[in-house]
């Protein structure tokens, strides 16, 4: 019995050192592939960013340690740029909502798609700075949106949009989420109409209604993209919103520092306050956070491609 | 070597070294001194300058001024030619921060006066013009040596005059409504609280774009201070901005927000943007750059109509009622190949024609004491050039810019929305300065450079 036991070799077992094999094999030929483009990225961001990294070490040439990062670490700008960004972060939940919502709509519609398609993905093709300096001009205190609100009896309603300090970083949102939801809307859009009818159509005989079909068969089923376009616009909130606030708010950050963001920070650090070497170090950390959310990404994707075999 | 040598070889050797240093120093000081158009070094090959500029917002007409000034020269030396980049407000200083960082772009670029000028200077990104023109030619420009002067030397030259700040006045509005134009800080909320009862702006801003803020506080807060070596004093931590001649002027200008003298849309307006409601008879007054006044009153019909005066004393100090003064100016930057053409230029830009040429062309002043002053016919611009010539330090250039930005635009926004107190302001100021001195590892140094 013994002797049986040690003889015999599992399924597992006897294809283990093959399976070594071609798996290295498979990375071998992976990393081949991957090389031409890995060369292009490291000539392009390489130097760039070991440049980054040491100059967030250094001041006036000289190694520094830490001492930059405990400069902007205590700095209490770098604090409300930061807590600003995390909050921009709670409008990706109500982009994705938007978007999938404005991508079912669109998928049911009927008639005049194409119409609305464009009319929905067209804020995202304009440039940011036109359709900040457009928003800004709106949401004055005595702009197009107020007046609007004061001839149809809403006067309590009308704000200083950007002038005040307690909503303006609220009214920016809504310009940022305008503009970036029809990304997600194509995106969305593009996968639901991708997916097999006949899932949609079994469901309909099942009896599904409009909300039930959309939220238990079309959302899981696009569950990747979905996840895709959240941590796109994650790494937006954190990284990508300095043309919105600095068009918006003059490159200021205003009114006071109610629309500073770790971006603008940067960037004054670096053309304005000539302290290139904090500006670095504030770059440093934002790389790093976003790096978070690429990570983050691809640890879900993995898990979500692991768990689509599985099935 | 040197240690053999004998007692008299080294007196030999020590008396050679001074005559050597002597005529050295002869030979600078007589190039400073004779070569004020730099005609000796002037090359003969074909030589593009750059020239990197801001200004026709403050005073239109600067644009033709500049383009006529570039094809006389050409003229006079066709292997010189100009290229020239009109620069935005927003775009000026982080234009010049890359152009430095790259070390190429222009060869003359634009500046505001003081700290502005100095910064570059501080950091080896222009040449002092003063290696340039001599100390006579550079006696004449208005200005040069209280802002732009440092340890002996003159970073930048001064091109025109920036009255900094006037208030216009619309006098036709005020007899409209039984007033006339005040002398005094109280008269001043007096008419606020007159006019804005009728639902009228009395000053009419904007502080979106944050430097109005700055303005404000130039205005108001020299008003309370001897001397700009007081504000350098808070700079380097001498003093303190919360300290009463330093924050007095916040609740001056929380006074004035609280009679209702600003339009209420003040945060979300720029600054141009308000001041068209001047223009249009909208609005009793507003402030406005210096070289862009006398337009300002064409357009509000005239000297029958408007007027331009110094904001009225809330303070008792020697500043109290005087306009400050402060020149735009241009500088040769280091990375330059022909300094001594850039210099020769710009003090080209000095000569007689020029100069009349620059009042013709903007109507503001050339900041040259060389300018004939009896051209100036209307009596506005005439009081306003008089005012600008006796004027009081224009702060905002004795700061560092990040104060500015970080302190002074943030809490004026905030003091006209109410949201937060004089007290306040001026505590957060002061913090920010702190803040400053960290991150800024030689703000204290060359401030106290400066200040000598």
């Amino acid at each position: 019995m013994k002797l049986k036991q040690d003889t015999r070799k599992s399924p597992t077992n006897a294809g283990a050192p093959k399976g070594r094999q071609r798996s290295r094999r498979d990375a071998k030929e992976a990393l081949l592939w991957i090389l031409p483009a890995g060369l292009v990225i490291a000539f392009v961001f390489g130097y760039s960013i070991i440049s980054l990294f040491t100059q967030a070490f250094r001041y006036d040439g000289k190694w520094i340690g830490f001492e930059n990062f405990s400069i902007v670490l205590t700095d209490s700008l770098f604090h409300t740029a930061i807590a600003h960004n995390t909050l921009l972060l709670l409008v990706v939940p109500i982009l994705v909502a938007c978007a999938f919502l404005l991508a079912v709509l669109l998928f049911e519609t009927r008639r005049g798609m194409r119409f609305y398609r464009a009319s929905v993905f067209l804020p995202y093709v304009l440039p940011i700075p036109v359709i900040a300096v457009v928003f800004g001009q709106i949401y004055q205190l005595h702009g197009a949106l107020n007046v609007f609100l004061e001839s149809v009896g809403l006067n309590p309603l009308a704000q200083d949009w950007l002038g005040d300090p307690k909503i303006a970083l609220g009214t920016m949102s809504t310009v940022i989420i305008w503009k970036e939801v029809g990304f997600g809307v194509i995106l969305l859009l593009a996968h639901i109409i991708s997916l097999p009818q006949e899932v949609f159509e079994a469901a309909r005989i099942d009896g599904a209604g409009f909300f039930r079909m959309h939220w238990s068969v079309t959302r899981p089923q696009i569950m990747n993209t979905i996840i895709f376009y959240t941590v796109i616009e994650a790494i937006t909130m954190v990284s990508w919103v300095f043309n919105y606030v600095f068009v918006m708010s003059n490159g200021l950050g205003g009114p006071g520092s109610s629309t500073m963001v770790s971006e603008l920070y940067i960037y004054r650090a670096a053309f304005q306050n000539r302290a290139p070497e904090l500006a670095a170090t504030a770059a440093v950390l934002l790389f790093l956070a976003t790096l978070l959310f690429v990570v983050a990404f691809f640890r879900i994707q993995r898990k979500s491609i692991s768990g689509t075999f599985a099935k | 070597m040197r240690k053999g040598m004998t007692m008299k070889s080294k007196k030999l050797f020590g008396v050679g070294a001074v005559v050597l240093a002597l005529l050295l120093a002869g030979c600078a000081s007589s190039k400073s001194d004779s070569e004020s158009s730099a005609v000796k070094d002037f090359p003969t090959e074909d030589v593009a300058m750059n020239i990197s500029w801001w200004g026709d917002q403050e005073a239109p007409g600067a644009k033709k001024w500049l383009n006529d000034t570039m094809a006389l020269y050409t003229k006079a030396h066709p292997n010189i030619t100009f290229t020239e980049v009109l620069q935005t407000t927003e775009g000026l200083m982080p234009a010049f921060a890359a152009a430095a960082a790259a070390k190429a772009g222009p060869d003359i670029q634009y500046f505001w006066g003081g700290i502005y000028a100095q910064q570059p200077g501080w950091d080896g990104n222009i040449v002092p013009i003063s290696d340039y023109l001599s100390a006579e030619e550079l006696s004449h420009y208005t200005n040069a040596q209280v802002e732009e002067g440092f340890q002996g030397k003159i970073w930048t030259a001064p091109w025109y005059v920036n009255p900094s700040f006037p208030l216009l006045v619309r006098k036709d509005i005020l007899a409209a409504n039984n007033l006339t134009t005040p002398k005094t800080w109280d008269e001043l909320l007096k008419v606020c609280d007159v006019l804005s009862a009728k639902k009228i702006t009395t000053i009419a801003g904007g502080v979106k774009d944050g430097w109005f803020g700055a303005w404000i506080y130039s205005m108001l807060g020299a008003q309370s201070i001897s001397s700009q070596k007081e504000v350098i004093s808070a700079v380097v931590g001498d003093t303190k901005f919360t300290d009463p001649n330093m924050a007095g002027w916040w609740t001056a200008l929380a006074d004035s927000k609280k009679h209702k003298c600003w339009n209420d849309d003040i945060n979300s307006l720029e600054l141009y943007q308000a001041q068209q409601r001047f223009v249009e008879g909208k609005a009793a007054m507003t402030v406005t750059a210096g070289p862009d006044a006398p337009n300002f009153v064409k357009k509000a019909g005239g000297d029958d109509k408007a007027e331009i005066i110094a904001i009225p004393a809330w303070s008792d100090g020697p500043y109290a009622g005087k306009m400050g003064t402060s020149s735009q100016t241009l500088g040769v930057t280091s990375w330059s190949k022909y300094p001594q053409v850039a210099a020769d230029f710009i003090a080209f830009g000095h000569t007689t024609e020029r100069l009349n040429a620059w009042f013709a062309d903007t109507g503001s002043l050339p900041a040259d004491d060389r300018f004939d002053l009896t051209q100036v016919t209307s009596p506005s611009t005439a009081a306003l050039f008089a005012a600008a010539l006796d004027g009081a330090p224009y702060l905002e250039n004795f700061i560092p810019a990040q104060l500015d930005t970080d302190a002074i635009f943030k809490n004026v926004q905030l003091i006209l929305k109410g949201t937060i107190t004089p007290e306040q302001a001026a505590a957060d100021t002061q913090a920010t300065m702190e803040k400053i001195r960290k991150s800024d590892r030689k703000v204290v140094d060359n401030f106290t450079a400066w200040s000598k």
